[in-house]
């Protein structure tokens, strides 16, 4: 901050008002070079090298490492971060839409129940993976054991430790945190549809189903648009619940682009593959981020 | 971003209201049915939603033997604190407890420094290139952070900045200050321009103005931000795991480190640790409630 206590002008200000305006923006734009800008260019650079994380040095070998990515593991793992992405995307959505919805009624102590469905965003990252994971649990897991209970299987089953439904449970544990948050967002979009219409398009007796149609929906769709398109974006490029929960298994079940590049480089300490692998990943991200900035435009008009 | 921060929260706080007198009328057998669903969704989302904090709760209360049952109790016949002295008890848990403590709050008031004097920037004064900044202020909250950490990694090996406070502050600082920013230029906005030139009348300086007119009005604002601020690195996971070692290292990859990767987790341990690293979370979560709309707006808590 020495640097602004410098600059500080004489009254009535040597400073013009845009020097003085970029002034304040320096510090975080400096921040935002080291900490972003810089990483993420050098970042895609490095993927044109063979270069270890743990090794000085490294050697130009142009495209080669795209090629094996894409030659191998990417289709894979875009394939599994897809799965993740749009599970983890469009439960938590609908979830979130029927919540507001119902709170949105008029229903008696929706406040107060919106405070408290609002626990499971709160909670830190961390503590929601370990909390799925002791749900999870194969031996002494409360799921298995409510299922045992109710008839439903025999003996526990390993949720995290199988193929088949390692992913459902990793997505079934980002859809609790994350549902809260779309029903917040859509329940303010519910607040702007004039109630006045609503009423006028039931005395003209339009059912229920109807009315959402015609009346809701279309004052929604802007916001829904951009909550939808932001958690598929965050979920694209997901890390803890996975990470905690599985680490990507079993068998790289559930390995999407954060938890390969991440291992790549710090458990392989191959950076040039590493990097290759998140400047694709990169690339896709940032047409998903294309598309949102315009709903964000369309929203906003 | 488009989303109008203050309307937004104004609309929220006043509780959805529907005329006195629908009440008392008797409901017809239409609004009866949909009055129905609507408690039919809130049920089960609610079951979904809340059982597996009550979960957290009682296993965090059970006695280890009740805990590690094929068929554990649903409800419990035996409580424990034994769980949360034992906690209080561990020395390395501490260590990540403090340095929890020291990255977050430095990361709160660089924050809103750094952020105040951005959005101040945005919103009160006009120049080339200043869209164009703020969208990419927006934008950087979207880059793969786990694509990032890896040459971040790299640079702070470079300069020596492994295991500091200060990698994780710098890194932490720059991942808070998008929603920072768009939240304290909504507040900005709302302070009259002829205010502050009021004050450059007066014969106050620029930073004066600032610092001594502005600053004050945005308190409320400056304070939600920090707490903003405070919960994002509170709750980081993989930058924290990463970028430091065991002696500075933040809970939650502490927590990953002293429970998980044993034969067997002491899951009512871990469950006890779970609940408290999460107090100071839901306690600022309380304070924001007011402000928490925007803020989710602006690209939330948990990016």
């Amino acid at each position: 901050m020495t640097t602004l206590g410098r600059a500080r002008p004489p009254r009535g200000g040597r400073l013009s008002d845009r020097g003085f305006a970029w002034l304040l923006l320096a510090p975080g734009l400096a921040m935002f070079a080291a900490i972003i800008i810089y990483p993420l260019v050098s970042a895609l650079a490095t993927g044109f090298f063979e270069q270890s994380l743990v090794r000085p040095g490294r050697s130009f070998v142009g495209l080669a490492n795209f090629r094996e990515a894409l030659a191998g593991e990417f289709w894979p793992i875009l394939g599994r971060t897809l799965e993740f992405t749009l599970g983890a995307t469009v439960l938590p959505f609908l979830l979130g839409l029927a919540l507001a919805l119902a709170l949105n009624s008029g229903i008696r102590g929706s406040g107060v129940l919106r405070g408290l469905f609002l626990f499971p965003w709160v909670i830190p990252g961390v503590v929601v993976s370990f909390l799925w994971m002791w749900i999870f649990n194969a031996n002494y897991g409360v799921l298995n054991g409510v299922l045992t209970r109710m008839g439903l299987i025999d003996a526990g089953i390993s949720w995290l430790g199988r193929t088949d439904t390692a992913m459902l449970a990793v997505i079934i544990t980002k859809t609790w945190a994350s549902f809260p948050w779309m029903m917040v967002m859509l329940l303010a979009g519910l607040q702007t549809v004039p109630r006045e219409l609503h009423e006028a398009a039931a005395v003209d007796g339009a059912g229920a189903i109807r009315r959402f149609r015609s009346v809701t929906w279309p004052h929604l769709r802007g916001i829904a648009a951009i909550v939808f398109l932001l958690e598929f974006i965050w979920n694209f490029q997901h890390f803890d619940t996975i990470y905690v929960l599985t680490g990507g298994g079993p068998a790289g079940a559930t390995k999407t682009f954060a938890v390969a590049v991440y291992d790549t480089a710090f458990k392989g300490f191959d950076l040039g593959r590493a990097t290759a692998l998140g400047a694709l990943w990169m690339v896709l991200l940032l047409g998903i981020v294309a598309v949102y900035l315009r709903a964000e435009r369309k929203g906003a008009s | 971003m488009s989303i109008d921060v203050a309307g937004k929260r104004e609309r929220l706080t006043a509780a959805p209201s529907r005329p006195r007198t629908a009440r008392r009328h008797r409901l017809r057998p239409e609004q009866r049915r949909s009055r129905l669903a609507a408690w039919t969704a809130v049920t089960v989302i609610g079951l979904f939603g809340l059982l597996p904090v009550y979960w957290l709760v009682i296993t965090a209360l059970t006695p280890d033997d009740r805990a590690f049952q094929i068929r554990p109790d649903l409800f419990p016949r035996e409580i424990t604190l034994g769980h949360f002295t034992k906690l209080a008890e561990n020395e390395e848990l501490f260590g990540y407890l403090v340095n929890s403590v020291i990255v977050s709050v430095v990361t709160s008031v660089l924050s809103v420094l750094v952020s105040a004097y951005m959005a101040y920037s945005f919103s009160k004064f006009r120049y080339r290139g200043r869209r164009s900044l703020m969208h990419m202020v927006l934008a950087s909250q979207m880059f793969p952070q786990a694509l990032l950490l890896v040459t971040l990694y790299a640079v702070f090996s470079a300069t020596g900045l492994l295991n500091t406070y200060l990698a994780l502050v710098l890194s932490f600082t720059t991942f808070t200050l998008p929603l920072c920013v768009w939240m304290l230029k909504g507040i900005f906005d709302t302070i009259p321009d002829a205010l502050v030139e009021a004050a450059s009348i007066d014969g106050a300086s620029r930073w004066r103005t600032l610092h001594v007119v502005v600053l004050p009005l945005a308190a409320p604002g400056l304070v939600a931000a920090g707490l903003f601020a405070f919960v994002r690195s509170w709750n980081d996971f993989i930058f924290a795991l990463t970028l430091t070692g065991s002696g500075k290292q933040t809970l939650p990859p502490g927590l990953v480190h002293t429970y998980l990767g044993e034969f067997q987790t002491a899951w009512p341990d871990l469950m006890a640790a779970s609940f408290v690293v999460s107090i100071p979370v839901v306690a600022a979560f309380m304070v924001l409630q007011r402000h928490l709309v925007g803020g989710l707006a602006a690209g939330a808590v948990k990016g």
